[in-house]
């Protein structure tokens, strides 16, 4: 019989504290919502540091074009250029050898 | 106030040369009857780039690295004609024209047969800081301006370097 009143009084109905369904609730609709955020923000920061390191790498691309493409124009200018001073310096040297 | 006035009167002392080597390159009735056209437009930030992308090991390229290091910019306009007289001759006086006092006569080669070449130097005392040529031939005009501190010498020395045929052999 003891043992039976005991198990009566151990697993007797009683009533949760006061403003517990409310925390229980609480903290389920707080604890879905944090991990789908950290998720976002992994995604977010990845996606940012792929967009990073895709501009820098298509501006360096972009840039060695550019400097490329700058060399040849500067080539081309100082040959045209040397080649007209080269032809002026000619002419004024075979006048000289004629005086 | 005094600081201001000294403020603006360095600005203006350092854009006056600027824009007075600069010369006015566009020739739309060049452009529309040529052949062939050469266009080259080299500012300082242009001309820092390429720097960056001649080899110090190499002498040649160190050499051209070295010559532009000082150059504000290079500006070419090159026009081949299908036959003789296609251009009106005096544009290269509208060239000289725009010329300012600072710009002195370096050579001047008139030729009937071949080319007439004029080189023009903007001198600050003794220093070279700018150079125009304009080269006048029955089927081709070109004008060159380089603008900044540059060696005409060394500058006539590049011709045929890099791989580059000497155009004086082509023709």
């Amino acid at each position: 019989m003891n043992l039976e009143n005991d198990l009566r009084r151990v697993l007797r109905r009683e009533s949760p504290p006061a403003g517990f369904a409310g925390r229980v609730l609480e903290r389920i609709e707080r604890e879905p919502a944090r991990k789908p955020r950290a998720w976002w923000h992994a995604a977010a920061a990845s996606v940012t540091l792929a967009a990073v390191l895709g501009g820098y790498g298509a501006y360096r691309v972009a840039e060695h074009r550019r400097g490329e493409f700058a060399k040849e124009q500067v080539l081309t200018a100082m040959r045209i250029a040397g080649e007209k001073v080269k032809y002026a310096q000619e002419e004024v040297r075979a006048i000289g050898s004629h005086d | 106030m005094r600081k201001l006035v000294i403020v603006l009167a360095l600005t203006l002392a350092a854009a006056i040369p600027a824009s007075a080597q600069q010369i006015n390159m566009n020739f739309p009735e060049l452009e529309a009857r040529a052949e062939e056209v050469v266009d080259i437009t080299l500012d300082a930030q242009m001309l820092r780039m390429a720097s960056k992308f001649f080899s110090g090991r190499d002498a040649d390229e160190r050499a051209v690295r070295d010559m532009i290091s000082g150059l504000h910019g290079i500006y070419v306009r090159s026009y081949e004609f299908a036959k003789e007289g296609e251009y009106d001759r005096k544009i290269a006086e509208r060239l000289k024209a725009q010329l300012g006092p600072t710009w002195k006569p370096l050579v001047t080669v008139r030729s009937k047969k071949k080319e007439n070449v004029n080189i023009y130097a903007n001198m600050v005392g003794d220093r070279v800081t700018g150079l125009v040529i304009i080269s006048a031939e029955p089927r081709e005009f070109t004008v060159v301006n380089i603008n900044g501190p540059i060696d005409i010498e060394r500058l006539s020395q590049l011709e045929g370097q890099f791989g580059i045929p000497e155009l004086s052999k082509e023709k």
